[in-house]
């Protein structure tokens, strides 16, 4: 135990110095996640065929293949088409496009789940259909989706360590050449997962209260 | 006319629920429409904000007929109050009537929560502005959604039995309200089976049957001595479920 504390004392500070790398990954992916998962989802639920057509292949084909398949797809496939991408960018929109097919598919269920009397309600004062989304669906949809969303957040901040194949010095790369460097494979892999355990649980402690904070008041959930 | 209703079917597929129905409300009158159930009052009213847009027939509002291109301004003009309240499940009473005059009217924040809060007044819920539609009873919903409507300044109120998801005991508080309104002048269309506020606030009871309407007059008349044997035996249906207050 003595041994691990040391070892650990002595690597943390370089997997560490990656933390930046795979925050960085993970927000930007998950920003752009939710901003196409709302446009993704308003089409699957307000648009004319060709508009849900094309949302719900898309959410299809990145739901239906592998995250490292699209990386690899992005990093590799793209340059013959003449789209050049570095590797931190290319993962960023890789797990981004992929996360968007999975925020779609949370945001389109809540808004589904909010009584059809508020969309009506909307639309008998006046409202149109985006404007009754936007001040009276949205609001009460992304209160409901935080439990799930988070679960994709998570999700999203492990998939940021599968970068490390196309090259991203993101922590588990860096967890890698310590492991090569010290042949302490079992310390240095239980340390980085020991990372990620506690990132995953700030960002779940975090989305919980913010659960919390913009809970209705008297809807017991 | 300040409302004119003319001839409007509407079908459901091969159902004809509506079979030409025209009615008219002058500015500052109150109508209350009764009839057995599946008759299609509420269809009617949704008919005219086009909630559900008619198979054929016309609407106007002050000799402007509404439609499709201009719905979204007219229903700005032709409130609806739903039976069961329909209030902004995330916000508070007071955001609830604020909201049409903020995002519709372009009002600033504070102003409209200021006409927001004389609504409130004028049904009686000054006092719950800061709480949200499940800390609040029904009566109390509806009378929320009532200031919700009025704050729009509309030219016309349409009311889907306002009462008849509520507890008995609860019905009393918004049929006061909506007799303060039809005192004021405000201008209402009520489907309800409320004959106590038909007798009080209505100019005229219109009596529909099957798609039709079977014969229109002022309560005194329809209530005591109505011209159709339908509207009599509906009227002691009404009077048996002790309906009459």
């Amino acid at each position: 135990m003595s041994d691990f504390i040391a070892f650990a004392t002595e690597h943390l500070p370089t997997i560490l110095s990656a933390l930046p790398i795979t925050l960085g990954m993970w927000v930007l992916a998950i920003v752009i996640g939710a901003g196409l998962g709302l446009l993704l989802a308003t089409g699957r639920l307000y648009g004319g065929r060709i508009t849900y057509a094309l949302a719900t292949t898309y959410v299809e084909v990145f739901r239906g293949t592998p995250m490292l398949v699209q990386m690899f797809f992005i990093y590799f496939g793209l340059p013959e088409i003449g789209i050049v991408l570095d590797p931190f960018t290319a993962a960023v929109i890789a797990i981004g496009l992929n996360s968007a097919a999975y925020q779609a598919e949370y945001f389109r269920g809540a808004v589904r789940s909010i009584p059809q009397g508020q969309m009506v309600a909307a639309r008998a004062i006046g409202m149109t259909r985006l404007q009754a989304l936007r001040n009276v669906l949205l609001p009460q949809a992304l209160r409901r989706v935080i439990p799930q969303w988070s679960n994709e957040a998570i999700l999203e901040l492990k998939y940021t360590s599968i970068a490390y194949a196309i090259g991203v010095s993101e922590m588990t790369s860096k967890a890698e050449q310590i492991g090569y460097k010290t042949f302490h494979f079992f310390e240095v892999f239980l340390l980085v997962a020991i990372v990620y355990v506690v990132l995953t649980g700030i960002v779940a402690q975090l989305l919980h209260v913010l659960e919390r904070r913009t809970s209705i008041p008297g809807v017991n959930r | 006319m300040l409302l004119d209703v003319k001839d409007i079917h509407k079908k459901y597929g091969e159902i004809e629920v509506l079979k030409g129905v025209s009615l008219t409300l002058a500015r500052g009158e109150t109508k209350v429409i009764m009839g057995p159930s599946g008759t299609g009052k509420s269809t009617l009213l949704r008919c005219i904000n086009r909630l559900s847009p008619p198979t054929s027939g016309e609407v106007f509002l002050d000799g402007e007929l509404i439609c499709d291109a201009n719905i979204n301004e007219m229903r700005q003009k032709v409130a609806f109050v739903f039976q069961d309240f329909n209030l902004f499940l995330h916000l508070s009473a007071l955001d609830n009537v604020a909201m049409g005059p903020m995002r519709l009217k372009g009002m600033k924040r504070a102003e409209a929560r200021e006409l927001a809060m004389q609504e409130l007044e004028r049904v009686g819920m000054q006092t719950h502005a800061a709480s949200y539609p499940a800390q609040l009873s029904g009566g109390q919903q509806q009378r929320v959604s009532i200031a919700r409507a009025l704050a729009m300044k509309p030219e016309v109120i349409l009311f889907d039995e306002p009462t008849s998801a509520l507890d008995p005991e609860l019905t009393g508080e918004v049929v006061t309200v909506m007799q303060k309104l039809a005192s004021d002048g405000i201008t209402m269309l009520v489907v309800s089976h409320e004959i106590g506020f038909a007798r009080r606030a209505a100019d005229a009871i219109i009596f529909m049957e099957g798609g039709h309407v079977i014969e229109e007059g002022p309560p005194e008349q329809i209530i005591g001595a109505p011209r159709q044997d339908r509207t009599r035996e509906f009227l002691n249906v009404i009077a048996e479920e002790g309906q009459i207050s």
